[in-house]
């Protein structure tokens, strides 16, 4: 019997929990604090009764002692629709042969679906590749499964843009997992509307060891999206490509930041529970 | 196999070497890596040649080579044929009276059959013979022939010899050993040279200047005769052939000198007041002067015609001489009997019947055409009558170097694609 691959994830992850930024909107109960206070066991607040409250919601006891009359305030939880959009561009295809880029990807997919889903959230998921997949927002049980399946069956290859999936996939918090080389601008100006309409988006980018530190060997680099695109990378230009490569790391981080998008940074050395830790945001928690 | 054309075969081999030269120099090309962030890198061109002592993709290398080994081998044009010596040699061995010295001939011809080809030896004088090669000895003691020679004559047995040896050689070296005299080139020769694809080798011989010294004046002339410079040289030669010249008609003892195997001259010394301007033919010599006419007979051999055609000396046999009848009339006034070219005519005319008096050398021109254009001997092919098309082979060698270049594609792109 074949040992799924996300079993020791999905146990490391077990326990994690990963909740909402803010309020959320939802009016279906589940695990994360609503904007909306009812009629939920969990007390809050005595509030005097105004015209046009609920007479049920009148705290009888309390007004027998005090004779005044309060109402009793409750604090709603609702659902947080969860969407994972992964990158399966050629370019997550590295490094050759250990696709470690892509690897992470799926099991960061699959982790931080997984928390969601603990929580009751209905988790979604997109895959945008060459045969880009999208699997709507579910809370069932088997949701997590048709995931992994999705994320086994596809092969990073081609150039598929990320900006339609993050303007038309259906969550109140999107995660974007990709490593920042495709359409870049296109996928910041949908994540700055779906923030701005109170979308949490969270971009989680890859970055890959190799890509840091590029093999001392003198190399003729393909690109892995654009094959034409050919250059020798000797120790000449080693040093000027790690330049390169920094300031554009802190560039697009800051400009993600900068749209109101919250920007996670993973490296392929990082493992991948700890990555979902991180970004469920439990480490902050925790130091604090 | 022979290649007709050797050096197609020498340019596809230096071509071939040329090709392991270059890929004994190997470019530094980086193995290929896929790297997504790419664009990060500096674009500049590097590429580092550097040589090497194995060659780099060897297959590509042996198939590059065997194309262009093919190829230069079918347009070398190779023959399966027996095989055959080099060259073969034509002498054509001037006997004819223009040859100063026959032994001096016979050794030139000596030396051009000394290396060994294959050979046929033709004497020619008016008619060409076939020689042994071995006979040359006996040809130096031969007695002279006094016929004209004929250089097209010569030039048709040469061409027909030559097709006998074009069997035993790849190519046939035509040799004339001759003075190369004017009178032994007729209007045919250029045509029959023309016939001769190949080089034709001249060994000059030395040319019979004077043949004055074979005959002499029965009689010496008057001293203030017109004709007296003109006849000074015969009156001191020593010969047993006499000519008599007589200044006016032939007498009954004149015929019977000739019916005794004589020479008559008759050249009447007649006044003359009036003379033009005439143009005066003898064989090979023309001179242009101010002479007179006289009617002479148009019956027997012309000898000598003014320049409207009509006969200005006849010859006619007479017993076993011949009595000549010059019809020039040399006016007493004038120096017209002192020039030269005037004095080798009188002595053409005074000379024996059957005695040529000059011959005289072609010039450098009619040498040049003779030796022709081209620089090689006559390809054997031609002289065997074969055509040019290029054999079988030639065609199966074009398709293997076909077959060579699509595999040179395959090989190149299979070898592309490992690289990348």
């Amino acid at each position: 019997m074949p040992t799924s691959p996300y079993g020791a994830l999905l146990d490391a992850v077990r326990g994690v929990r990963w909740p909402a930024a803010r309020r959320v909107m939802g009016a279906t109960l589940g695990a994360h604090p609503s904007q909306l206070r009812g009629n939920s066991s969990e007390f809050s607040e005595f509030r005097t009764y105004r015209q046009g409250d609920d007479p049920r919601r009148v705290d009888w006891r309390l007004l027998a002692r005090s004779d005044r009359a309060y109402v009793r305030l409750t604090t709603d939880r609702a659902t947080f629709t969860t969407s994972m959009i992964v990158d399966a561009s050629g370019s997550m295809a590295f490094p050759l042969p250990g696709l470690d880029k892509w690897k992470l990807a799926r099991e960061l997919a699959v982790g931080l679906a997984s928390v969601a889903h603990a929580e009751a959230d209905p988790v979604g998921l997109a895959i945008a590749g060459a045969g880009h997949s999208v699997l709507m927002p579910r809370a069932r049980r088997s949701v997590l499964v048709e995931m992994m399946r999705a994320l086994d069956a596809t092969t990073p290859a081609g150039t598929t843009p990320l900006a339609p999936f993050v303007t038309s996939v259906r969550a109140t918090r999107l995660v974007v997992i990709t490593d920042l080389l495709g359409d870049f601008g296109e996928m910041l100006s949908a994540a700055r509307l779906r923030a701005a309409s109170r979308t949490e988006v969270i971009v989680v980018h890859i970055v890959a060891t190799e890509e840091l530190e590029p093999p001392d060997a003198a190399l003729l680099a393909v690109d892995s999206e654009v094959p034409t695109l050919r250059r020798i990378l000797d120790n000449d230009r080693r040093a000027e490509y790690r330049g390169a490569f920094a300031r554009w790391l802190d560039d697009a981080a800051t400009t993600v930041r900068a749209a109101g998008v919250r920007y996670v940074r993973a490296h392929t050395t990082e493992a991948a529970p700890h990555l979902v830790r991180r970004i469920a945001g439990e480490t902050a928690r925790r130091d604090a | 196999m022979t290649f007709l054309v050797p050096w197609a075969f020498a340019i596809a081999g230096m071509a071939a070497a040329g090709t392991v030269l270059l890929h004994l120099v190997s470019r530094q090309r980086p193995a290929a890596y896929v790297f997504p962030t790419t664009r990060f890198i500096p674009d500049r061109r590097a590429l580092v040649s550097r040589a090497s002592a194995r060659p780099r993709d060897l297959l590509l290398l042996v198939v590059r080579v065997l194309l262009l080994l093919s190829a230069g081998a079918a347009f070398a044009r190779p023959v399966m044929a027996p095989h055959r010596g080099a060259i073969a040699r034509v002498v054509l061995l001037d006997r004819s009276r223009a040859v100063a010295n026959a032994p001096n001939a016979v050794a030139a011809a000596r030396a051009a059959l000394s290396d060994g080809a294959p050979s046929i030896l033709i004497a020619f004088d008016s008619i060409p013979t076939i020689v042994a090669t071995t006979a040359l000895d006996s040809l130096v003691g031969a007695p002279r022939s006094n016929a004209v020679g004929s250089l097209s004559a010569a030039l048709v047995a040469g061409r027909r010899a030559s097709a006998t040896l074009a069997q035993r050689a790849d190519s046939v070296q035509l040799v004339l050993v001759s003075p190369v005299a004017v009178s032994e080139i007729d209007s045919a020769t250029r045509l029959l040279r023309a016939e001769w694809l190949g080089a034709m080798r001249i060994e000059r011989v030395a040319v019979r200047a004077d043949t004055a010294a074979g005959w002499r004046l029965e009689r010496s002339i008057a001293a203030d005769d017109l004709l007296g410079p003109a006849t000074a040289p015969l009156r001191s030669a020593s010969g047993d052939i006499l000519t008599r010249l007589v200044r006016h008609a032939p007498t009954v003892q004149d015929s019977t000198f000739a019916r005794s195997g004589g020479t008559v001259v008759r050249w009447d010394s007649a006044a003359v007041v009036h003379a033009s301007a005439e143009g005066l033919a003898v064989g090979d010599d023309v001179i242009v002067a101010a002479l007179a006419r006289r009617l002479v007979s148009p019956t027997g051999r012309v000898v000598a015609r003014w320049a409207d055609g009509s006969v200005a000396a006849s010859e006619s046999s007479l017993g076993t001489g011949c009595v000549r009848d010059v019809g020039i009339v040399v006016p007493v006034a004038g120096d017209i009997a002192l020039h030269p070219p005037f004095q080798h005519i009188a002595r053409a005319l005074l000379a024996p019947c059957g005695v040529f008096a000059t011959e005289r050398a072609a010039d450098s021109s009619t040498v040049a055409w003779l030796v022709g254009k081209s620089h090689n001997a006559a390809r054997a092919g031609a002289l065997r009558g074969e055509d040019s098309r290029p054999s079988p082979l030639a065609r199966w060698l074009l398709a293997l170097a076909i077959a060579f270049a699509l595999a040179e594609l395959f090989v190149r792109a299979t070898t592309a694609q490992v690289a990348e």
